[in-house]
């Protein structure tokens, strides 16, 4: 059976594997070690894009929860659960990294920090999201429930971005992102983090994409099977496709 | 049940007579059905009680963590209680008759309402037994942010019971949604009653009880459409 070519053609997955490499030179051989932390700050190019690209695709959620709110199109609830699979992976992926810097930098594995404990609680509620989208087997019923949750779930992600900022904290303060606009950070170390955040937004679009069809192919509830010599194909269609 | 009568009188016409209707036939239910404070003020009482025996004898550490226990416990009984909004309706079948005659605003008022004083009930048994127990003290800023906090609990509690409304799948996710919902609330809460200026945390307060009350009036209709 001839395989499906990837959404976007052979494009975005070289520009993401580019951008990976550089990423990956930049954070590991080009940026300097920080005089303080060592090695162990080196995790901060990957812990940290994880964690922008993780709110990116929350707002993900929240935009097409929305738009399928309007316009009732599946497409949007397709969108709204690829977005939401990967934003909960780079959220459990950015506490882990966390978790492993925070050992030898801190002195402990994880401790009640209001970013930490704020970030959990995102994971926990995106899980649930995910979870609610299970409770209906209408896939429109499915999609009207966990597009609500989306709305309300994505009430988080300010939170969790600014609780550094509301609350005294052992984590650091945005470093970037800073509410007076100056990064006091490294050019080079900047670069780097930049470079990581560009290779992982492509890459977080090019995984979207590639589950959105996967979504649109099981949810089409089309089974093409393969003919006979010279016969036609035969198609079973499956109650309850998508739109 | 005492209330189920009362689902079947006429709605009266106006916001505020469907309100009260509605109100008077929940908190019916909620007080007389095994889901409502039947099983959740024993579960408060035995929270505070074993909640005093973890955190210790020493009272100045059980009067510090009075409050925060409270809160904690009030929104731990708010998944049970997020049952009692469609409870009627669900043993009675009549969920879609009520969404046909009554707007989904006013449905979201009355319901929330029900709830937020079944919350405010709770939190003033475990504040009670926490004074008593605990030798917890509430100052007035203490009573406001319960006041304050529970709108916002009670708004995002509602939509969640009536996700669940229409399914009895999932009951479950209902505390991993319905607890980080009143994060908010339990942080500013707990804070309001012991910090020396509590002005903030209650501003926190209003703020979050605006978000909440608006995110629950865009998505409820969306949620009573099927």
């Amino acid at each position: 059976m001839p395989r499906t070519p990837a959404p976007g053609g052979a494009l975005l997955p070289a520009t993401a594997g580019v951008a990976s490499g550089i990423a990956l030179v930049l954070a590991l051989l080009v940026a300097p070690e920080d005089a303080v932390q060592g090695p162990a700050q080196r995790l901060m190019y990957v812990h940290v894009p994880a964690a922008w690209v993780a709110y990116l695709a929350f707002a993900t959620v929240l935009v097409c929860s929305v738009a399928y709110l309007v316009r009732r199109d599946l497409r949007f609830d397709r969108c709204a659960q690829a977005a939401a699979e990967l934003g909960v992976g780079l959220t459990a992926l950015a506490i882990g990294l966390g978790m492993l810097w925070g050992r030898p930098v801190w002195g402990v594995w994880w401790t009640w920090d209001a970013r930490l404990v704020t970030t959990t609680v995102l994971l926990l509620v995106y899980v649930a999201y995910l979870g609610v989208r299970r409770m209906a087997d209408d896939p429109h019923v499915a999609a009207r429930r966990s597009a609500a949750v989306g709305v309300v779930a994505f009430l988080n992600v300010p939170v969790v971005h600014f609780s550094v900022v509301w609350w005294r904290t052992l984590h650091q303060p945005p470093t970037v992102l800073g509410p007076d606009g100056s990064p006091p950070i490294d050019p080079v170390m900047a670069w780097a983090l930049a470079a990581g955040v560009v290779a992982f937004t492509l890459l977080a679009v090019l995984v979207v994409r590639r589950r959105v069809a996967g979504l649109r192919a099981a949810g089409s509830g089309t089974a093409a099977v393969l003919p006979a010599d010279g016969a036609a194909p035969v198609i079973t269609v499956v109650p309850g496709g998508g739109r | 049940m005492s209330g189920r009568g009362a689902g079947r009188q006429a709605l009266p016409a106006g916001t505020l007579g469907t309100v009260a209707v509605l109100v008077r036939r929940d908190a019916r239910v909620a007080l007389g059905g095994v889901d409502g404070f039947a099983s959740v003020l024993p579960f408060v009482a035995a929270g505070v009680v074993l909640g005093g025996l973890v955190l210790g004898p020493d009272p100045a550490a059980l009067r510090t963590a009075a409050p925060g226990l409270v809160w904690l416990l009030v929104l731990t009984a708010a998944v049970p209680l997020a049952r009692v909004v469609a409870a009627a309706e669900r043993d009675e079948d009549s969920w879609d008759l009520l969404r046909g005659l009554v707007p989904p605003g006013v449905l979201l008022l009355a319901k929330a309402a029900v709830l937020w004083a079944a919350l405010a009930v709770t939190w003033g048994t475990g504040t009670v037994l926490a004074v008593l127990l605990l030798d917890g003290a509430v100052p007035v800023a203490g009573f406001a942010a319960a006041l304050l906090g529970l709108v916002g609990v009670a708004a995002s509690t509602t939509v969640f019971g009536a996700l669940l409304a229409a399914s009895a799948r999932g009951a479950g996710l209902l505390a991993a949604l319905v607890l980080p919902a009143g994060l908010p609330a339990l942080l500013a809460g707990t804070q309001a009653g012991t910090a020396a200026d509590p002005l903030p945390w209650l501003a926190l307060l209003v703020a979050y009880d605006l978000v909440a009350g608006a995110t629950a009036w865009a998505v409820f209709p969306f949620l009573l459409e099927e």
